[in-house]
């Protein structure tokens, strides 16, 4: 007789009752403990898991060290850079910045020490060097776009031009279409400190990107006219004040959706066409409720000829103010 | 602290109080390190009735003891009683396998598992599979039957089912404290173990506990346990009766039955009074002794006969040449022993624990949890000889994980 034989009876232990119990049925001593065991567990995971990371990390290491490699890798110069970006910058401002001696060679190069020169340039938000045997490196950039310009001024120095990113970045701006930059807006009303080779991110940036990026997408037009983005009020008032080319005086509101506040002021530019009471300031800071300012009326005087009426109905006759690139001093922090 | 070192709970969830020991196992040796105590509630004859009450109480001892012993336990024992566990017996018997008619492994093997295999009725769960010694053609084997020679090899099981709602329960609030039930113990078992010696187990014994809400008892035969059983009948029944009888509140009757209750009446004036308080105080009032005493001489006989009744015929003088062994807080009761010798017809004492044990751990009510402990170690034991191939970082891995 086998033991394969027997059909035998399934008899219930108590054993197959599940011990688990929702955590409302245990006492809190018992949901501290169940924690604990929780966190034990955790940091037992933590630990292979670190321990993992690090022999894979050694192996890592081991691998790509100079020491495993054949003579003949060791010995082959750098024959070609590759430069991948998302923007602007060249091989040649690459070269210039990589500085990388004629007769280096592949696997004596410091990959972090250029990586770091890379860095160096503000334009550069981050970046990664490979080799790529047997004599090409490989260098993936990723750069920032620029969403406004700064004349900025150093002591002793002549002031210079810099363009900020949406995250508040100024660099010099290597390599774009000076077309483009005249486009961009001067941004003013800001202080600028420097902190090592560079300036520290400017603060309220993302704000004035968002209404930038809005005014572009929605009222192109209008986004055309503006010429300096004054960020004085915006830390303490929410407020971001953006004077035109004609000398009109804008307040937006950070507080409220841009969107909106630039479909109220096309309409409000739209509906005050008359070119006797140009607007001079309008606030949108203030929701519903726009105050308007209008300009006076230019005083007509009499029979005019006409080259002079010529000249008043192509430019209306109110004081166009020639605004200068705001100018702004750099101060070193202590 | 060596890595063989074990840290053992014993759990009691009583009528009367939850009793929780922790020891520590070195591999060699048991040192109790650890006691907690507490006031049982939400527990009726064996039975949790109320869960939030009856968990309260069993945390708070738990909590205790572990701060007592200064360790953390992850697993324990726990003792099992309750009016709903019953027994039964079941044996099977097998024509030896091989040709030379040498009993095999797999001959033991499979006359044990057809012995145990019953069909429990809807709701039952077994607690215990309890073995009693082989026969071989009929002469019995106390030990293992394997590489003897015979033509039938017979066995039979003592099985302790339960019922599964109430086996669940009592789980349920040691789970609510994280903790593992690693084994359920018949309480009579435990405390049987501890209060009864092998020789009287080779010879008979039997072992009653009689606990606040139920009585456990458990007959050894042939050094094994031969039947158990559990009357849902205990110490506060002594107390009721008192109460009912001489109109008192629990509390006074209580005080009473613990001072001048007896198991045999001994006071022969009827006129012999004693004081409910004896301070002097305003409702102090006096009984008759002999009242009192025939009313916990009446219950303690009534609950010996049921016990009796119960066994049945597995039970006669001649076959229990060890007596009774008398055992947990309602054993206290003067006279006990000579009620149950009149009751049972042999000799009967009150047990006692074994010299290795605390002063204060002595008591009749500690028996059961010391016995929970004994069965700890006897367990914990055979796995630590099954376990001790495994590789120790990996074990201890897995038992961070299973900790959780």
């Amino acid at each position: 007789m086998s033991n394969d034989t027997h059909i035998l009876p399934e008899t219930r232990s108590w054993k197959d009752i599940p011990q688990q119990v929702r955590p409302r049925a245990m006492s809190g001593e018992g949901r501290r403990r169940m924690a604990m065991g929780s966190m034990r567990a955790a940091i037992g995971a933590a630990v292979i898991a670190g321990v993992c990371w690090g022999a894979w990390e050694v192996a890592a290491v081991l691998r790509d060290s100079p020491d495993s490699m054949p003579e003949a890798a060791k010995s082959d110069r750098v024959r070609s850079l590759v430069l991948v970006t998302d923007g602007v910058l060249d091989k040649t401002w690459l070269a210039k910045t990589l500085s990388i001696a004629p007769d280096a060679t592949l696997m004596g190069l410091d990959l972090n020490q250029l990586r770091q020169k890379v860095l160096s340039d503000p334009q550069v938000s981050s970046a990664a060097i490979v080799r790529n045997f047997p004599d090409a490196l490989t260098v993936r950039i990723s750069e920032r776009s620029p969403v406004a310009r700064l004349m900025a001024q150093a002591e002793g120095s002549a002031p210079s031009m810099l363009l900020v990113s949406r995250d508040g970045v100024a660099f010099s701006g290597t390599g774009f279409d000076p077309a483009m930059v005249e486009t961009l807006p001067w941004v003013d009303g800001i202080k600028v400190t420097r902190v090592g080779k560079g300036l520290a991110p400017i603060e309220g940036m993302r704000a004035v990107s968002d209404l930038l990026a809005s005014a572009k997408l929605e009222a192109e037009n209008l986004y055309r006219t503006w010429r300096v983005i004054s960020l004085a009020r915006l830390s303490t008032d929410g407020e971001i004040e953006v004077h035109t080319r004609d000398g009109m005086k804008i307040t937006f509101g950070t507080k409220e959706d841009y969107l909106r506040q630039i479909a109220r002021l096309d309409l409000l530019v739209d509906a005050s066409g008359d070119p006797t009471r140009p607007l001079r300031e309008v606030n949108l800071a203030l929701g519903a409720q726009v105050p308007v300012a209008y300009g006076k009326a230019s005083p007509i005087l009499g029979p005019q000829p006409a080259s002079a009426l010529n000249a008043s109905s192509a430019r209306p006759q109110i004081s166009s103010p020639v605004i200068s690139s705001p100018h702004i001093d750099i101060h070193r922090e202590l | 602290m060596s890595s063989k070192t074990s840290f053992i709970g014993a759990v009691e969830i009583g009528t009367s109080k939850v009793t929780v020991l922790i020891g520590e196992y070195t591999g060699r040796e048991i040192v109790i390190i650890g006691c907690g105590e507490c006031s049982s509630r939400g527990v009726i004859k064996g039975s949790v009735v109320d869960y939030r009450a009856a968990t309260e109480c069993t945390h708070s001892a738990l909590e205790i003891a572990e701060r007592d012993a200064n360790e953390r336990i992850d697993y324990v024992y726990l003792a099992q009683t309750g009016g709903h566990l019953e027994g039964f017996y079941n044996e099977a018997t097998l024509n030896v396998k091989a040709a030379d008619n040498m009993i095999e492994p797999s001959d033991i093997r499979t006359v044990c598992d057809l012995a145990k295999a019953k069909e429990l009725p809807l709701g039952r769960m077994v607690v215990h599979n309890i073995r009693r010694p082989f026969r071989v053609d009929g002469r019995l084997v106390p030990t293992s039957p394997e590489n003897l020679v015979g033509q039938k090899l017979e066995v039979g099981y003592w099985t302790v089912h339960g019922q599964e709602q109430r086996l669940a329960d009592n789980i349920h609030v040691i789970r609510g404290f994280n903790l593992e039930v690693r084994e359920l113990v018949l309480s009579g078992l435990a405390s049987g173990h501890m209060v009864t010696s092998m020789e009287e187990r080779q010879n008979g014994v039997l072992a009653i506990d009689i606990g606040a809400g139920t009585t456990d008892f458990v007959l050894y035969r042939n050094g094994a346990p031969h039947t158990t059983g559990v009357v849902a009948v205990g110490g506060s029944h002594f107390t009721n009766d008192i109460s009912i009888g001489l109109r008192l509140t629990e509390g006074q009757a209580e005080k009473l039955k613990l001072r001048f209750g007896r198991a045999v009446v001994q006071s022969r004036d009827k006129n012999e009074k004693v004081w409910l308080d004896g301070n002097f105080s305003i409702g102090d009032r006096q009984f008759s002794r002999h009242a009192i005493e025939s009313v916990t001489a009446a219950r303690a006989f009534e609950l010996l006969e049921v016990v009796k009744k119960k066994l049945g015929h597995a039970y006669s003088p001649e076959t229990c040449a060890g007596g009774v062994v008398l055992t947990g807080g309602g054993a206290k009761l003067p006279a006990l022993a000579e009620c149950a010798s009149h009751v049972f017809g042999t000799s009967a004492r009150l047990g006692e624990a074994p010299s290795w044990v605390n002063e204060n751990l002595r008591d009749p009510g500690y028996h059961t949890a010391l016995g929970i402990l004994y069965y700890g170690v006897s367990v914990q034991s055979d796995r630590s000889a099954t376990t001790r191939r495994k590789s120790g970082f990996l074990h201890n891995v897995t038992r961070l994980f299973a900790s959780t």
